[in-house]
C-alpha cells in the first residue's frame, strides 16, 4: 500500500483569501482539485475547513459509494463531495482541530483505495 | 512472469460476478439466473481482504439444488491514479453435502473506461465436474459523474470443458447508486442476467 503524502501546513498558512479559493495557495503549492468544483462544495460552509483527499484506485460509482457512507457516518465530517474524474474527495470540517488524516488514510483503505494526499484548506 | 503466464493459462470462469469484495462492514446481495444455474448470493466484508456469504442455487444441468458457505479473498489489489486491478481466490462448499464445492481464480483491471475481467473455476460434486474459463471486456461509452447513471459495452466469451465449446456474446451493464444490472444473451445458452445491490 502506498503512503500518503500530506500537506500538514499551518492552517494560516494555507489559506486562499477569504471567501475564494484560488487554483494557488499562498505558499505556492497547486491546490489539487477543480476551483470551480471546490467553490461549489464551500458554498453555505464557508467557515469550514476542508480536506482535499488524492484517492488512488477510484474508477466506478462503487468504490465512491463506500467512500461517502464511510464519511458520511463521521460526526466530524460536515460534508462530502467525491469527484470520480480527478480522484478526489473533498471533506469539510467545522472544527480544523477534529481532521484526522491517519483516520482519513484508513478510512480510504476500507475501502480497498489508497491515499496519494491529503491536502488541508482553510477559508 | 511465470506466475502471470500460469494465471493467464487458467482463465476460466462461473459469471464475472462484479466485486466479490465489498467495503469494510459492506453487505452485497447478488441474483445470477443463466442457462447452467439460477443463484443468489449475498456475501459481507468483514476486512477489505476477504468477504463471506451464503448462496443458494438451482443447478439446472444436474437439476440439483443447494446451499453453500462462500469465500472470497483478496490476493493482490494495485491501484493507481486512473486504474484498480485485482486478483481474487473464490471458494464455495455446500452447506449440506461437502462434496459440492468450486474453487475459482478471478481477476480484474480496470479503468473509468475500460474493463477487462477473467475467471476459472472448477465446479465438483454436483453429478458432474466442470472447469469453465471465462474472459470479459468492456468499454463505457461516456463517462459519468459520481451518482450518475453509468453504462457498459462488454462482450463475453466463455468455454467448459461439459459443452467443449467457446462461446461469445454481447453484455451490457449498467449501474447507478449501488444497484448493477448486467444482461448477456447468446442464441444457444440464450439469457443471462445478473443482479446486484451493495448497501
Amino acid at each position: 500500500m502506498q503512503a500518503a503524502h500530506h500537506e500538514t501546513h499551518d492552517m494560516g498558512d494555507m489559506l486562499s483569501h477569504e471567501g475564494h479559493i484560488h487554483e494557488q495557495m499562498i505558499d505556492g503549492k497547486e491546490l489539487a482539485v477543480d476551483p470551480q468544483r471546490f467553490d461549489l462544495f464551500i458554498s453555505g460552509i464557508e467557515t469550514d475547513t476542508v480536506a482535499v483527499v488524492s484517492v488512488q484506485g477510484m474508477v466506478c460509482d462503487f468504490c465512491a459509494r463506500g467512500i461517502e457512507k464511510a464519511f458520511g457516518q463521521d460526526n466530524r465530517v460536515s460534508k462530502i463531495d467525491v469527484d470520480l474524474a480527478s480522484g478526489k474527495v473533498l471533506l469539510a470540517y467545522p472544527v480544523a482541530a477534529d481532521i484526522d488524516a491517519a483516520d482519513i488514510e484508513q478510512k480510504i483503505l476500507n475501502n480497498g483505495l489508497n491515499t496519494s494526499a491529503i491536502q488541508i484548506v482553510s477559508q | 512472469m511465470k506466475t502471470i503466464f500460469i494465471i493467464l493459462c487458467l482463465l476460466v470462469a462461473t459469471p464475472l460476478m462484479a466485486r466479490p469484495i465489498s467495503y469494510v462492514g459492506g453487505h452485497t446481495l447478488m441474483a445470477n439466473s443463466g442457462y447452467q444455474s439460477d443463484v443468489i448470493y449475498w456475501h459481507y466484508t468483514p476486512s477489505i481482504n476477504y468477504s463471506v456469504g451464503l448462496d443458494y442455487q438451482r443447478d439446472k444441468i444436474s437439476d440439483e439444488s443447494f446451499s453453500s458457505a462462500r469465500f472470497t479473498y483478496l490476493i493482490n489489489r494495485k491501484n493507481t491514479a486512473k486504474s484498480q486491478r485485482n486478483l481474487y481466490l473464490k471458494t464455495g462448499i455446500g452447506l449440506s453435502d461437502t462434496d459440492n464445492h468450486f474453487y475459482a481464480l478471478a481477476g480484474d483491471w480496470e479503468t473509468r473506461r475500460v474493463f477487462a475481467g477473467f475467471s476459472a473455476t472448477q465446479t465438483s460434486g454436483i453429478g458432474y465436474e466442470m472447469f469453465e474459463q471465462t474472459v470479459k471486456v468492456g468499454i463505457a461509452p461516456y463517462l459519468g459523474d459520481y451518482g450518475d447513471f453509468h453504462t457498459w459495452l462488454m462482450v463475453e466469451t466463455k468455454k467448459n470443458d461439459l459443452d467443449d465449446e467457446r462461446i461469445t456474446y454481447p453484455v451490457l451493464r449498467f449501474f447507478k447508486g449501488g444497484a448493477l444490472m448486467e444482461i448477456g444473451y447468446h442464441k444457444k445458452t440464450d439469457w443471462n442476467v445478473h443482479l446486484m445491490y451493495r448497501f
